[in-house]
């Protein structure tokens, strides 16, 4: 039994402080909070939770900039088109009940897909942008989701998850396109930036999912006083 | 432009009817007729392509021949554009020709036919007819357009900005239910056919790089296509085209192209520079800078064309000129400064070879300071140099040339500049050096403070100053003392006050004339006053009146921080014929009062005062209120004074007071004015002008009223805050009278105090002698080793008088008193009074009563009576006597009761015993319905007086402890 759990008696204040005292130094022999091996992949799925949030707020910068330069309809916060001509781009979005029924890996696995097509035309879009300020902006940008594109793949590396292959002759590389008409071109460009700025969201959601399976119960940090004796 | 083109198209129809029949009736077997015809369509040009040969021609045959060539849209019958080519047409030939379409061809169907004629030359007989036209040809884009619901043409297109531009949409739905926007406006179209709009846009600008967006949406299938225009401004015709040369080896021309037309996915605008003479031409890398080889030693006259092109426009600007006349060197280089001294120096540079016997005409200017000192021009072939003189010593210098051709003067080249700086010389003059004498005692001390040299004087940097301090009465000789720069001054203990001081500036080359001045102690310094000067906008003008004696010049000190030590001193050194000085400086200060010393320099350099001068920089109202006093207050005036105020400390001089009265009466005196206080009160105002005068007699007041007074300094800046008033009230006039009447009466009250005080005694033995308390009786102390039993001390209260029985006795009984009084003396200084109540040996009641008559005298009613509870519990009983209280006491005074004044304190040691001891019975009620009996069993009776020996009563005490309660009074009566 522990000794603050007696009834205190009148003056007995100075023992249980030294029985605080006491616990607080045993603290760092209890087994459940000497944590000194390996962290596993919490951080890491933190870093990349924290660098999908980032990403999702430069692009909001980048993208209302982008589609200023585009003109009207594009900057028009209504404009909402039909998806033509950018069948290339990976969608983000998913039914609900199939996206709740992915595992762990196949999500991760998307991601990295997708982000890997979406840096390969966000960098095309630098190299037609006009504008240095704006072709800063985009280099930036592509070497951020680099980034996170690496993150994500140090999480599946943690978790064990084999990253994709990609496969032959479908290496995401971007080409100019063929004879795409210029509002096309445009149609394009705002496609990208809208599907990015959904998967940043999505994987947010994915990556916050996914930190908090990963962490660990809160019954493991239970203290075992009594193995101390007290 | 519509009704035009509608003309035109009847008028070419009507022609080629015309033309057709003429053709049949002129047709030969040998015409030549076109065939083959193939129309294509250039979607990104918007442009049909036609292309045919000639059928009829001979081998190697070559025929200039003319076609007319015949456009129709949607039907063959529509005719909208006829126009004769003309060309020379051989042999198995396919000839070509261009039409761009206003319309987006991919709009609607479009027909072309054509048909030819041989041109006629000379010596050719007779005109030649048309041929037959071909069958029409025609271009439907639409048919290739793909499934889709809606298109619009063009998908892009460049124009020039100011142009009109024609789109059409293609829909496929049956409901018109299209709508279309440029940017965000939104824009109506002209029905084409049922399923095809077009909108004609006028006049379109340039709005951004990324084109112009133009787009429709059909509600239907969420559908949206556009497309984008790009439009291009203007192309400008270059300005300023010069062309010149720096080495005759490449010319470079420059100019300014205007706004830029290119576009990110059209980029045109380029520029190409023709020369007529060799007739050579360039195509220009940059769209501001051309770089044209020049050929070695051939071509000296130029003629060049610039040619400004872009997708629109073509620009040309043209310029002639002569070689050698646009000549602009190269930068000088490799200068260098030689001889450098204190005030000269020679700079040299090279020039960059230009061609044999070409002069270069060179600039060279010498800076200082930040401005041009010297400018010189010089002729220089190949290495050029230039000397400098009359340089400050020790002083930074920059030299830059910069060189140009000397024959025909074209561009100066660019500036090549080198510092130095001259070498260092002695310092060229005194340092201006002043003093502060402090006389004590005979001897001076003498502040010495100099202002550093200014660089073109001190000639490099000052390193120290050496003070030399010479006697001029007493023995020769002089001190010399050294300060190390950069001290503006040094102290100077004299010996006397007749002293020459010389002070010199060093630097590392020498020193510098000696600064000298003469401290004379002349106690004339201090007598002059200090008069007032205003300041003006530009500073204090101080003015003197030149003294009778030889001056070499004035000087004009003041402190800067007057308020501090050191105080900041400052001077200011003005010529002999100056009479007057204007002071001027950054550190004035408002409200600081600022004194001025003119002194005039001797020729013997010794400074005497001629005046003094203080003043505000700018005055401001007074920071403190004078501390003011009351005196002499009577019921109809007071003095006011305020002889402690300091008007010299004040932010401003101080011009007068200003005294403000305020009473209820509201009404002032005749000497002051009714104003309205800050309060917006009314009081009375009066002025005093004079700053000396600090004292004001207030008259003509009411008695027994109330003044609030307040002075206030005033400045030239104003008067200082009115904030608290002074309140004074005014006495009675009968104020006196009473205060005659009043004193004497508290000296006789305090004397009658006093007198009490000291027969405070006396008093309280008059008025309130001591109550006898039972408790603090020694009696208790001498039986308590004997008592067992705790005492009990008897309560007043619970007794009644004892019952005294007078007893009538004969005279003769009355003799063993006296002798027992007179025995009594002996003992009563020893011990204090005790009256005993004892027991008989033959009672046994349980109560025994005395009195103590003395204490009855003062209370006669509160008989003290001691029932001692016994054994029995017996209660205590009472015997109430209808006798006065006089009537008991009486006997009591005369036969048993020794006062102090009858008795001596000796007799406490006589025992007085009770004659009468009461039975106790019955209820203390029933007293007076039953009048007491004796009663033998309970109470004894003891007549007997006798005095007893205290040593004898307490045996007796002891024994009867047990079986009687006994009551014990003890009173020391004196305490």
């Amino acid at each position: 039994m522990l000794p603050a759990a007696r009834e205190p008696a009148a003056g007995d204040s100075w023992g249980i402080i030294a029985c605080l005292c006491t616990v607080l130094w045993h603290l760092p022999a209890v087994p459940a909070l000497n944590r000194t091996g390996d962290p596993g992949p919490g951080p890491s799925i933190q870093k990349t939770y924290d660098l999908t949030r980032y990403l999702e707020h430069q692009l909001r910068t980048l993208a209302g900039t982008y589609l200023n330069y585009l003109g009207p309809p594009f900057n028009e916060p209504d404009f909402n088109p039909p998806r033509l001509g950018a069948e290339t781009l990976p969608r983000a979005t998913v039914n609900l009940e199939v996206w709740r029924s992915l595992n762990d890996k196949l999500r991760l696995t998307q991601n990295y897909e997708a982000y890997s097509h979406l840096l390969c035309h966000l960098r095309g879009l630098n190299r037609q942008a006009a504008a240095a300020e704006l072709r800063r902006s985009l280099a930036h940008f592509c070497t951020s989701l680099q980034g996170l594109l690496g993150s994500i793949a140090g999480v599946m590396a943690a978790l064990g998850y084999p990253l994709p292959q990609p496969l032959p002759g479908a290496e995401p590389a971007w080409a100019p396109g063929p004879a795409h008409s210029d509002f096309l071109q445009k149609m394009d460009d705002f496609w990208l930036l809208k599907e990015l700025q959904t998967w940043l969201w999505r994987s947010a959601k994915d990556f916050n999912r996914l930190k908090k399976k990963m962490q660990p119960p809160a019954a493991a940090v239970t203290l075992h006083l009594e193995a101390h004796g007290f | 432009m519509a009704p035009l083109a509608a003309l035109q198209a009847t008028f070419l129809s009507a022609l080629l009817f015309l033309g057709t029949d003429c053709g049949k009736a002129l047709s030969e077997p040998s015409q030549l007729a076109p065939e083959s015809l193939k129309v294509s369509i250039n979607t990104s040009q918007q442009s049909l392509h036609v292309q045919w040969t000639v059928h009829g021609l001979a081998y190697d045959e070559e025929l200039n021949m003319v076609f007319q060539i015949q456009i129709s849209r949607m039907t063959t019958f529509n005719v909208i554009w006829v126009e004769n080519y003309s060309t020379t047409v051989a042999w198995k030939q396919v000839l070509h020709w261009r039409w761009d379409s206003e319309l987006p061809l991919e709009c609607t169907t479009h027909f072309v036919r054509l048909r030819g004629m041989v041109v006629e030359e000379a010596g050719t007989p007779g005109p030649r007819p048309w041929s037959n036209w071909t069958s029409w040809e025609e271009v439907d884009a639409q048919k290739s357009l793909g499934p889709d619901w809606l298109f619009v043409f063009p998908e892009e297109k460049l124009v020039e900005e100011g142009s009109n531009v024609t789109i059409c949409y293609v829909s496929r739905s049956h409901e018109n239910n299209v709508s279309c926007s440029l940017e965000s406006a939104p824009i109506l179209g002209e029905q084409l056919s049922p399923n095809v709009s077009v909108i004609t846009l006028n006049n379109v600008s340039f709005i951004r790089k990324t084109g112009t967006n133009f787009f429709c949406q059909m509600e239907q299938t969420h559908t949206v296509k556009g497309s984008v225009l790009f439009v291009s401004k203007v192309l400008e015709e270059p300005k300023g085209l010069s062309c010149e040369t720096r080495d005759f080896k490449t010319l470079t021309c420059t100019w300014d192209p205007g706004t830029d037309t290119d576009l990110p996915n059209y980029r045109s605008q380029h520029y190409m520079l023709f020369e007529a003479f060799s007739g050579e031409n360039k195509s220009c890398e940059h769209k501001d800078s051309c770089v044209w080889q020049v050929a070695p030693g051939s071509q000296e006259t130029y003629n060049f064309t610039l040619v400004a092109e872009n997708f629109f426009r073509k620009r040309s600007v043209n310029i002639a000129f002569d070689l050698a006349h646009r000549v602009r060197p190269m930068d000088p280089f490799s200068m260098s400064l030689k001889s450098v001294s204190a005030t000269g120096a020679t700079v040299t540079w090279k020039v960059h070879p230009v061609r044999d016997h070409f002069t270069h005409l060179c600039q060279v200017e010498l800076h200082g300071e930040g401005k041009v000192i010297q400018q010189h021009n010089v002729s220089v072939e190949k290495d050029g140099q230039r000397p400098f003189s009359e340089l400050e010593p020790a002083m930074e210098y920059t030299a830059r040339a910069r060189c140009a051709a000397a024959e025909h003067f074209w561009k100066w080249s660019g500036w090549t500049g080198q510092d130095f700086r001259t070498l260092a010389a002695a310092p060229s003059e005194a340092p201006d050096v002043w003093r502060d004498v402090k006389s004590v005692l005979g001897s001076c001390n003498v502040t010495l403070f100099w202002k550093p040299l200014s660089k073109s004087h001190a000639h490099g940097e000052i390193l120290f100053y050496n003070v030399a301090v010479e006697s001029l009465h007493g023995p020769s000789g002089s001190k010399l003392f050294s300060i190390p720069a950069p001290a503006g001054g040094t102290e100077v203990a004299l010996d006397g006050c007749s002293h020459r001081i010389l002070v010199t500036a060093n630097n590392s080359v020498g020193s510098s004339p000696a600064a000298m001045i003469v401290i004379s102690g002349d106690p004339a310094d201090k007598e002059a006053e200090e008069e007032r000067v205003e300041p003006t906008e530009q500073g204090f003008s101080v003015s003197w009146k030149p003294p009778l004696e030889d001056v070499v010049g004035y000087v004009v000190d003041w402190c800067d921080r007057p308020e501090d030590a050191p105080c900041g001193l400052q001077w200011r050194r003005l010529g002999p014929n100056s009479t007057s000085a204007v002071i001027r400086s950054g550190a004035f200060r408002p409200g600081v009062r600022y004194h001025f010393r003119i002194y005039g320099i001797s020729p013997q350099r010794r400074a005497f005062l001629l005046g003094k001068k203080t003043g505000y920089a700018q005055e401001e109202v007074p920071s403190d209120l004078p501390q003011v006093l009351v005196h002499n207050l009577t019921s109809h005036s007071f003095t006011l004074s305020w002889k402690d105020y300091a008007t010299d400390s004040q932010p401003g001089f101080i011009r007068g007071y200003r005294v403000y009265l305020k009473s209820q009466a509201e009404q002032c005196q005749p000497e002051f004015q009714k104003t309205v206080l800050p309060d917006r009160s009314v009081g009375c105002q009066y002025e005093i002008n004079d700053p000396e005068q600090k004292t004001l007699v207030m008259g003509d007041l009411q008695p027994e009223s109330s003044y609030e007074f307040a002075v206030v300094p005033y400045t030239g800046a104003g008067e200082g805050a009115l904030d608290a008033f002074t309140k004074v009230t005014m006495p009675d006039e009968r104020s006196h009278v009473l205060i005659r009447i009043i004193l004497p009466m508290v000296a006789g009250l305090v004397v009658i105090a006093i007198l009490c005080y000291l027969k405070s005694r006396w008093m309280k033995e008059m008025c309130y002698p001591d109550i006898p308390d039972p408790y603090k009786s020694s009696v208790l102390s001498l039986l308590k080793p004997k008592e067992a039993a705790p005492l009990t001390i008897m309560s007043v209260n619970d007794c009644v008088p004892d019952a005294l029985e007078v007893v009538k006795k004969p005279e003769g009984s009355k003799t063993p008193f006296p002798g027992a009084r007179k025995a009594a003396p002996d003992t009563a200084r020893i011990r204090p009074d005790y009256i005993y109540l004892l027991p008989t040996e033959s009672s046994s009641g349980p109560c025994i009563c005395f009195e103590n008559l003395t204490y009855d005298q003062a209370a006669p009613n509160s008989g003290s009576c001691a029932h001692v509870l016994g054994p029995h519990e017996v209660p205590p009983s009472q015997l109430g006597l209808p006798t006065s209280a006089e009537s008991l006491l009486k006997p009591l005074e005369q036969n048993y009761v020794n006062t102090p004044a009858e008795a001596p304190a000796g007799e406490t040691t006589l025992n007085y015993v009770s004659q009468l001891a009461s039975p106790v019975s019955g209820d203390k009620d029933l007293l007076p319905a039953k009048p007491p009996e004796p009663e033998p069993e309970l109470c004894c009776e003891y007549r007997m007086q006798m005095a007893l020996p205290l040593g004898l009563a307490s045996p007796s005490l002891n024994e009867s402890s047990n079986s009687s309660p006994t009551a014990l009074l003890g009173q020391e009566y004196h305490g």
